[in-house]
């Protein structure tokens, strides 16, 4: 019987779940180590490792640009790439809600295995359990992702002088989420940026000068600014007019009471560089089709606190909102 | 941007060095756009930008939205208002957090849909603000509303509360921006009165920051001068005379009368309130809601914050227990409030 929609059987660990992994999971995750089935792979040694785990809750789980699966690994893979790392083995593990179209599942299995497979990386293990209609949202997925260490970067290395670069446009995916949910009668073309970032990020580890990165996801640009700021003990002085905003992201902020550089990217780095190396870094960035509208945004100064000099040449602060503008936006 | 340093430049060439010169704004779009554009950081130390009661949502009487409260709990009523006016704290909390009947509308016309589809209930639409929204609830009453459809209304003037702010001595207000959305509804012609009865240069300005700055020129430069006049920087969009049209609606339906400003008291004939014969609209009537005396918010100074006697970062709550999440006071709650704008837009605590 060809299976239509997740049930509760699917998760008790019986013959239910074997024909789900074996019909969904590892029709699309095809990779040997997973292929084992044991209750933990055995992975080649690193020689240093980097480790990270993120949750998606992301609501609508499809949206322009991308779905939850996409944003799982990309998410992911983000992480450890800006940790300095090279990204190299994901678990997955899904909590499903009773009665999901099994057709969704595996689309976003497959969304997953794409992106795996763009990124360069192997989903190793995975886990799944259902829960009763209504206790949960479609699906969760929680991932973890295990990478090699190349860089170390921090923010303590951070100094005066250095440049601050985003790789592209700001602020794509909050705007894209939200109207996914169709919550304001809008038509708009803007897509989630979302994407593995690893091809772009990894060849600036070769740069003496490359400093600190991070991926500006939930609070945006100016929640990472600030909290570099705060665990450097240095400051940073933005421009206004430099940082990349796409004319639609714009209008729609300036409708909904947004602003766009707080609101979440799931495809752009913030990168500090020493000014040396700055020319090399822009020239590598803009060799990718993703970084193709990196630009410097501001430089590292030394006192404290984040300071947005605005298009008009006034400023001020920019300090940590309260709680992000929207809620499950990845 | 060579045409906002030459802008800026002015200001500082006119502003005088003895005295400061406070200008006010009465639009929390205009404050917004000060705010964001870190106007403030441009201007020479004797002019101040002071936010005046530019927000519909801050003096809304604490009476007004209890009503609304009420109302929300009966079984047959649904009450509709705009986003913000959900979130307002009176003493026994806000419209949201009694967890009633009520449904969040953007603009008027989405009251009749509600109405239309709610036969058995009573629909009240708890309309505030000041003429910008007075006028597109009149424009609905004329297309003609259903049975089922009442108005709860607490709607203010603003030309009327700036003479209250011109006589209060300890506001000192040097001049005014008008504000640009209102006067395309009042025309410029209504703040004649300020230049001429009072002797303060009124300029009518729209809503970038070079439009803004401009004004700002034109205030100073009639200071200098010595002048107190009337001025429109927003032609294309305002008329001397304003939008007939929309004014005739309102005082169709609606007449001056006192009403309570949040923290204020009662101004005369400084609000709109249904004519009589329009009773059988009114909520106020149907409902035959009480006027409940407003108590005051402990350690809040909204009412300060609006007149323009302090700034938000005068206010011991502002930043701490009162922010945009867990507001206090209705100057926190609007993305109009002057203690939201600021809290937004990055000042930090005095």
């Amino acid at each position: 019987m060809k299976m239509e929609k997740v049930e509760i059987g699917h998760g008790s660990g019986g013959k239910l779940t074997r024909e789900l992994i074996e019909e969904v999971f590892l029709k699309y995750f095809n990779f040997p180590e997973l292929h084992t089935l044991q209750d933990a792979t055995y992975l080649p040694g690193i020689s240093r490792i980097a480790v990270t785990t993120d949750s998606y809750v992301v609501r609508p789980l499809f949206f322009p640009g991308g779905d939850i699966g996409k944003l799982s690994i990309s998410g992911t893979v983000n992480d450890l790439t800006v940790s300095g790392a090279l990204p190299r083995y994901i678990t997955a593990g899904f909590i499903v809600e009773e009665g999901l179209p099994i057709e969704t599942l595996e689309r976003i299995v497959s969304s997953m295995a794409e992106t795996a497979k763009t990124a360069g990386v192997k989903i190793v293990a995975g886990d799944t359990k259902v829960v009763e209609k209504g206790k949960c949202d479609g699906i969760y997925i929680n991932t973890a992702g295990v990478g090699e260490v190349v860089r170390e970067l921090s923010p303590k290395l951070i100094k005066p002088g250095d440049s601050v670069i985003v790789t592209g446009f700001v602020g794509d995916h909050g705007v894209a989420i939200s109207l996914a949910r169709e919550e304001f009668d809008v038509e708009t073309p803007v897509e989630s940026d979302c994407a593995p970032l690893n091809s772009l990020l990894t060849p600036l580890f070769k740069l003496p000068g490359l400093r600190f990165m991070r991926d500006p996801t939930r609070g945006g640009l100016a929640t990472v600014l600030v909290e570099l700021s705060d665990s450097s003990g240095f400051g940073v002085r933005v421009y206004e007019d430099r940082v990349p905003v796409r004319e639609e992201v714009r209008f729609i902020c300036d409708m909904l009471g947004y602003d766009p550089l707080y609101l979440a990217n799931e495809g752009k780095a913030v990168i500090v560089v020493s000014p040396e190396d700055t020319d090399e870094a822009l020239e590598i960035l803009h060799s990718n089709p993703l970084g193709k509208d990196a630009s410097v945004i501001g430089e590292v100064v030394s006192d404290p606190g984040v300071t947005l000099v605005t298009s008009i040449g006034g400023v001020r602060r920019l300090e940590l909102l309260e709680e992000d503008p929207l809620p499950r936006i990845c | 941007m060579e045409k906002i340093k030459e802008l800026v430049n002015l200001i500082h060439s006119l502003a005088p060095e003895d005295r400061k010169i406070k200008i006010m704004n009465v639009c929390g779009s205009h404050e917004h756009t000060i705010a964001y554009s870190g106007l403030r950081s441009l201007m020479p130390e004797t002019v101040e930008l002071v936010p005046g009661p530019g927000c519909p949502v801050c003096v809304c009487s604490e009476s007004d939205v209890i009503n609304a409260i009420n109302l929300s709990k009966r079984p047959d009523v649904i009450l509709c208002t705009y986003g913000d006016m959900l979130r307002v704290p009176t003493r026994i909390g806000s419209i949201r957090s009694n967890g009633g009947n009520y449904k969040m509308v953007s603009a008027p016309h989405e009251v009749l849909k509600i109405a239309e589809e709610n036969l058995d209930k009573k629909v009240v639409f708890f309309s505030i603000g000041f003429e910008t929204t007075t006028a597109p609830t009149a424009a609905l009453i004329e297309t003609g509303i259903p049975e089922n459809l009442f108005i709860l209304t607490s709607q203010k003037l603003t030309p009327e509360i700036m003479e209250v702010l011109v006589k209060d001595s300890e506001v000192g207000v040097d001049a005014f921006v008008a504000p640009g959305h209102v006067s395309a509804i009042v025309g410029s012609n209504a703040w004649r009165v300020f230049p001429e009865k009072y002797g303060i240069p009124t300029v009518v300005a729209g809503f970038e920051p070079e439009n803004l700055l401009l004004a700002f020129v034109r205030i100073l430069y009639q200071i200098k001068e010595g002048k107190a006049e009337l001025e429109n920087v927003y032609k294309g969009v305002v008329r001397p005379e304003g939008n007939r049209r929309a004014q005739e609606l309102m005082y169709k339906y609606f007449e001056k009368a006192d009403v309570n400003w949040r923290g204020i008291g009662n101004i005369p004939k400084s609000g709109l309130e249904f004519r009589p014969e329009y009773a059988h609209l009114n909520a106020k009537a149907v409902f035959n809601l009480p006027e409940i005396k407003e108590e005051k918010i402990p350690g809040c100074i909204c009412d300060r914050v609006v007149l323009g006697k302090a700034y938000p970062t005068d206010c011991k709550l502002f930043g701490t227990a009162c922010t945009p999440r867990n507001p206090k006071g209705p100057c926190m709650v609007s993305l109009e409030g002057a203690c939201n704008i600021w809290f937004r837009s990055g000042v930090k605590t005095a």
